[in-house]
């Protein structure tokens, strides 16, 4: 039991490049939750940097967190814009469809990055679903 | 299961889903109130009474439960007193079913009388409703307790799990301690009334929560040291953010301005330890193997972490930020977070730990049928609370437009009717929840049990 818990241990710490991982799917959730626009461009600079030259792990969460990432500005910036500019602003309805949608969206793309994170953590591919490339 | 003591877990967890049920129920009572249905012989005043006494008592039910269940198999030994245990479990029920019929059957005003509240005046404060004399019966339950697991623990093996719970039931002791305190001022009483409810729900229940989803991860992947080094990070946030958090509940009670500050910012930091949770669960769950084939077990526990994100973690954020508390306060915004928070956190992790325990404790754990009416009872609950608690933002919502932000002087009656539609879409959510608890509770009598 316990030496099958430190191979587990030790081949998560072991996987090249996992930190590049963590660093991406990290870098997509400050976007989100903390340093938006900021933590977009480090992204983005880590992308063209590191995309070609990473292994499939590190590679794999880089593309996700990179696609996810503008698929987020999409749909939590344009989407609500086009809502608001849209809409009547003195009807409570436009709040009622507004907030709900922004509040949802966000939690779940959020939700979505912390899973990211929680595999990139173990060293291990994920695709976002949906907003994710397919390869 | 390892030790006999261990079984005095199912009382409390048979009573802890009768009075779930019941609490439910007068919800439903409640929610047929504001669509204008009314129901004889029980006023909105008392179901709500009601309503909110139950959600805290069964939730006390299920967490002594579960600490029962979990603390001799961590400290590796009997309950220090199974018999006391066993007695706490019938006192603390008969004064639920006293306190229960009185609020029912007595004007709370007589109730306060003849209970001798005017002697010592504890009584009629939200969540702090009940008669002195039980309130003074649940601090002797709570210190009973306290002091029966202390024992199990200080003569047992210690872990970072059973340690986690000691801390949690001992704080949620000495806090009650400020419901005896009622002070003619209304600010003071109130400063002190949220030293209690707050340092519960958002202090010490949480650690209890939290060293319950640690304990049941740990059984699901059986790797200790990863669950234990997650569980460290998780309390240190829990305790660094939810102590000055307290401020989100001194706006606009006649305390100090800087409390608007401080409980703006500690409340955006309250969202983290549910950030950590949803992290630990599926890095744990990532890392390592599962052990556990109890489907509906691996359900509830991944997804009590993430609901809790939601409910308590986001809709807490959302209006515990002074600038739009400002708007949203006392709003069916309130409403909204408060049946989220509560279902995604406590009753999940209360029925996490019943679907972990009960099968070990009926000998059904190899059954397949009552786990397929277990995840369909998840499905219809927690998708029914997520529709319930979006209509009542919605309403929320339009209740601030219409009455906080614009001129408009309408009544608050013809304000609240404006909002039918969401009010009867909220009932019929909470109807479909009840169906939810009912395949619960059926799961328990189709369950096979195994004859050993």
């Amino acid at each position: 039991m316990n030496q099958d818990k430190v191979t587990i241990n030790r081949s998560v710490s072991e996987i090249p490049d996992r930190k590049m991982a963590i660093i991406a799917e990290s870098l997509y959730l400050l976007n989100l939750l903390i340093i938006p626009g900021l933590a977009f461009f480090i992204l983005i600079w880590l992308f063209a940097k590191y995309d070609n030259a990473t292994t499939m792990i590190s590679g794999c969460h880089l593309r996700q967190a990179f696609s996810a990432s503008i698929w987020a500005g999409l749909l939590l910036v344009l989407v609500t814009w086009v809502m608001l500019s849209t809409m009547n602003h003195d009807s409570p309805y436009t709040w009622m469809i507004v907030i709900p949608y922004f509040v949802i969206c966000h939690s779940v793309l959020v939700l979505l990055g912390i899973m990211g994170l929680a595999k990139a953590l173990a060293g291990k591919k994920f695709h976002y679903p949906i907003i994710g490339p397919s390869s | 299961m390892l030790y006999s003591s261990q079984r005095i877990a199912k009382p409390y967890f048979i009573a802890a889903i009768t009075l779930f049920t019941i609490q439910v129920l007068f919800g439903l009572s409640m929610g047929m109130q504001y669509v204008e249905i009314s129901i004889p012989l029980i006023s909105f005043d008392t179901a709500r009474l009601i309503h909110i006494s139950l959600l805290i008592i069964w939730i006390l039910f299920g967490f002594m439960g579960a600490i029962h269940y979990i603390i001799p198999e961590e400290s590796e030994r009997e309950l220090y007193y199974p018999k006391q245990a066993i007695q706490l479990f019938w006192i603390f029920l008969s004064l639920v079913i006293v306190t229960f019929f009185a609020y029912l059957l007595l004007p709370y005003a007589t109730l306060a009388k003849i209970t001798g509240n005017q002697f010592f005046p504890t009584m009629g404060r939200e969540y702090l409703e009940q008669p002195t004399i039980i309130k003074l019966g649940i601090f002797a339950i709570l210190c009973a307790f306290t002091y029966n697991m202390t024992m199990t623990v200080l003569h047992g093996r210690k872990t970072v799990i059973n340690l986690l719970l000691l801390t949690g039931i001992a704080g949620s002791t000495i806090v009650f301690i400020f419901a005896f305190y009622n002070s003619s001022n209304l600010v003071i009483a109130k400063y002190y009334k949220w030293w209690l409810i707050h340092f519960w729900l958002e202090g010490t229940w949480e650690l209890i929560m939290e060293a319950i989803l640690a304990y049941i991860i740990f059984k699901i992947t059986g790797d200790r040291e990863i669950v234990e080094k997650w569980l460290y990070v998780m309390v240190a946030v829990t305790l660094t953010t939810s102590i000055l958090g307290i401020g989100h509940h001194y706006y606009w009670i006649g305390m100090p301005e800087y409390w608007q500050w401080i409980g703006t910012i500690f409340s955006i930091f309250e969202m983290l330890p549910f950030f950590f949770m949803v992290l630990f669960v599926f890095n744990v769950v990532n890392c390592t193997k599962c052990r556990s084939s109890n489907r509906a077990l691996k359900l509830w526990a991944l997804s009590t972490p993430i609901m809790a994100f939601l409910g308590a973690g986001v809709l807490g954020f959302l209006h515990t930020l002074a600038p739009v508390n400002y708007y949203s306060h006392g709003t069916q915004i309130t409403s909204a977070h408060g049946h989220l928070a509560f279902y995604s956190t406590y009753v999940m992790i209360v029925l996490t730990m019943i679907s972990y325990a009960m099968p070990l404790l009926r000998n059904t754990v190899t059954d397949k049928i009552g786990q397929r009416f277990e995840i369909l009872a998840f499905w219809i609950m927690t998708i029914s609370m997520f529709c319930m608690a979006l209509f009542t933002v919605i309403a929320g919502i339009m209740q601030v437009y219409i009455q906080r932000t614009t001129d408009i002087n309408l009544p608050f009656i013809e304000i609240q009717n404006s909002m039918n539609i969401l009010y009867w879409l909220r009932e019929i959510s909470g109807i479909i929840f009840m169906f939810g608890v009912i395949i619960y509770i059926i799961s328990f009598f189709v369950a096979e049990i195994k004859k050993t």
